[in-house]
């Protein structure tokens, strides 16, 4: 008995039963799917909580005021706390080693208002390294100018939503736009980026720290943003600037934060989603399986008095199992490639669809669940064909089994 | 083939489809079993065709003890010493006559341009060459049995088991496959027929009847028709077997 012969007899032995050949075509394929559409939306949620993290900007150590005592104990006493300030983002920039570059961070609430047109917009007061920082882009103008940050400009930068919201179709560059009591003149607008972390950077004015202190009459600084040299150069910059600004501040009275330590709890979080999401795919793969093993089963019985006729026939067992074997991993192989282009084809219209969301079809994936269609195909095709081919050629001629 | 003897027992503990049947089978034979239903006869002729096999007792085909031979050996000895025809014919609905008739030599590796002279001469033999091409819906229920014929009789075996073969046929088409059943056996193929038929039966060489899994009358075709017990009538029980080849109970 050659290859040939063997898909020969499979060839018509699947065009006879064409309906079970549909329906374990679409029991395998299904289940496919669901593992290929739901191990990548776990994997995209993942890339997408990632991807704004990095998104905020690399290797970033934050600097808030105040002590966030993880201790119990008695409050230290006539301590309070100093303002974090412009000077002591300067101090850091120059005096740690491991500190590439600093941005101070004010923030406050303003109306902002242009021809007639206003909109409440959350306003950020900083200095050019907040740019490089944050990874921003520019659409038109320029950010802000570097220079002596103490000194407050009248300038604006403003975001793609301010923009559309307050110019409509003008040219923003060059006018002038009120925030809060004061006037600034617009000298850029951002490449729109989106949501990063509860902000929203396309819908925000930046305009100079001193200005934004001013405007808001505050004399702290919201915080610091520290970039490391390295990302292995994170604690040590951390370090640095805790021992700089305990120097400046005659006390500990600052919290640092890296995107590190957040992003490790993340990302073991969304470990565990994704691997949940793989439970799941793995169950409706289960259900598939069942699915074909039905199909399977339901034909056992002529399934076995064909079996009875190629042993009349003299047929060998073996013979006998080879051809349904090649049957089922013939349809299982079939069912599964439809399913991965069915579902790659879903995968890539849900991320043209979403294009916030991260969602790619993964080839791991792709292949763990071609072995597993293979597997569940040659299990659930052969398990009925081994159980007709046990029983005695008589019964089995008859249909009959055990 | 030298002349063939069989003798085999067989013993179940629960229900004795055969109880201890004695028999031998000489060589270019044409046997009928008749028996009403249950009697064991087609239980007999599947143990014959290995198809089955027994639980006790001994089988000699051809001069080899064939009982306790595994499965690979007995597929092989059917492939090549036994044809098969059945009741409901059990041909590959989705194939057409001729690749049909060409299976039993797929899986014998007989080289495809040797199956395709093979399946011409097969059914050219039993007369269906020029519906070589059909599938089995499209033929006549004789056509259909005459196409298992050919199937059955392309390895070229010694003996053909057929199992009410004209069951599912009118008298015509019936008599038609016996008469071909009858040719076949007359160049010295060995025949053993299952039938309900007292008319079938008669043309046999020699008649077996049974009854409750044990031979109960073994003559010539004159017994056909003749005796007790009709093919159709239940076995009626408190007769007495004249002259039957039977063993007692252990």
């Amino acid at each position: 008995m050659t290859a040939a012969d063997i898909l020969a007899l499979t060839a018509e032995a699947l065009r006879l039963h064409r309906l079970r050949t549909i329906l374990t075509l679409v029991a395998t394929s299904v289940g496919v799917i669901a593992v290929l559409l739901l191990t990548s939306l776990g994997q995209g949620a993942r890339d997408y909580v990632v991807r704004e993290f990095t998104g905020m900007g690399a290797n970033i150590v934050v600097i808030v005021p105040g002590k966030i005592e993880t201790q119990g104990g008695v409050p230290p006493m006539g301590g309070g706390t100093r303002d974090l300030t412009i000077a002591d983002a300067e101090a850091i920039e120059r005096q740690c080693p491991s500190v590439l570059r600093a941005a101070p961070v004010a923030i406050g609430s303003a109306v902002t208002e242009y021809g007639g047109r206003s909109r409440t917009v959350p306003v950020l007061g900083t200095t050019p390294a907040f740019y490089t920082i944050r990874n921003l882009a520019i659409s038109t103008g320029r950010f802000l100018p570097s220079g002596d940050p103490r000194r407050g400009e009248a300038v604006v930068v403003i975001g793609r939503t301010v923009q559309r919201e307050l110019f409509r179709g003008d040219n923003p560059l060059g006018k002038a736009v009120r925030v809060g009591e004061r006037r600034f003149r617009v000298i850029g607008v951002l490449a729109p980026k989106g949501s990063s972390l509860a902000m929203n950077m396309d819908d925000v004015v930046i305009i100079p720290a001193a200005s934004a202190l001013n405007l808001f009459n505050q004399t702290s600084l919201f915080r610091i943003l520290a970039q490391a040299r390295s990302e292995v150069e994170i604690e040590k910059a951390e370090r640095q600037i805790l021992d700089l600004l305990a120097d400046r501040h005659d006390d500990e009275d600052i919290t640092t934060v890296t995107q590190g330590a957040v992003l490790t709890t993340f990302r073991s979080i969304l470990n565990t989603l994704t691997m949940s999401l793989a439970g799941i795919a793995a169950v409706s793969l289960a259900v598939a399986g069942i699915g074909i093993m039905n199909v399977m089963l339901v034909s056992v019985s002529e399934r076995t008095s064909e079996v009875g006729l190629l042993k009349a026939l003299g047929a060998r067992r073996r013979q006998i199992l080879a051809v349904f074997l090649i049957e089922a991993l013939l349809l299982a192989v079939t069912g599964a490639l439809l399913g991965v282009g069915i579902g790659v084809a879903a995968i890539y219209a849900a991320a043209a669809a979403f294009p916030n969301f991260p969602m790619r079809p993964d080839a791991v994936w792709i292949g763990v669940v071609l072995a597993m269609a293979l597997v569940a195909g040659s299990i659930f095709g052969l398990l009925p064909a081994r159980r007709a081919a046990s029983v005695a050629a008589a019964d089995a001629l008859r249909g009959r089994i055990g | 083939m030298r002349d063939v003897s069989r003798e085999f027992r067989v013993g179940d503990a629960t229900v004795r489809a055969l109880d201890h049947v004695t028999l031998v089978i000489e060589r270019g034979d044409f046997v009928a079993l008749m028996g009403p239903s249950g009697s064991g006869k087609s239980t007999l002729l599947n143990v014959i065709g290995l198809l089955d096999s027994p639980t006790g007792g001994t089988y000699e085909l051809d001069g080899e003890e064939v009982a306790r031979l595994d499965d690979n050996r007995l597929a092989d000895i059917r492939q090549q010493k036994i044809g098969f025809i059945f009741q409901s014919f059990h041909l590959v609905p989705r194939m057409t006559a001729a690749r049909n008739v060409e299976l039993p030599m797929i899986f014998a590796g007989v080289p495809p341009k040797q199956r395709r002279e093979r399946v011409r001469e097969s059914l050219g033999s039993v007369g269906l060459l020029h519906r070589a091409t059909h599938r089995p819906d499209q033929l006549s229920g004789g056509e259909r049995q005459r196409v298992a014929i050919a199937r059955a009789m392309v390895m070229q075996p010694g003996i053909l088991l057929a199992d009410e073969p004209t069951g599912n046929l009118d008298s015509v088409s019936g008599r038609e496959i016996v008469n071909l059943l009858l040719a076949m056996n007359a160049k010295g193929l060995t025949v053993v027929l299952v039938t309900h038929d007292p008319g079938i039966a008669s043309s046999a060489r020699r008649v077996i009847r049974m009854r409750d899994g044990r031979l109960f009358a073994d003559g010539g075709p004159e017994t056909a028709g003749a005796g007790p017990e009709t093919a159709a009538s239940p076995g009626g029980g408190s007769t007495a077997a004249p002259h039957a080849e039977r063993d007692g109970p252990p």
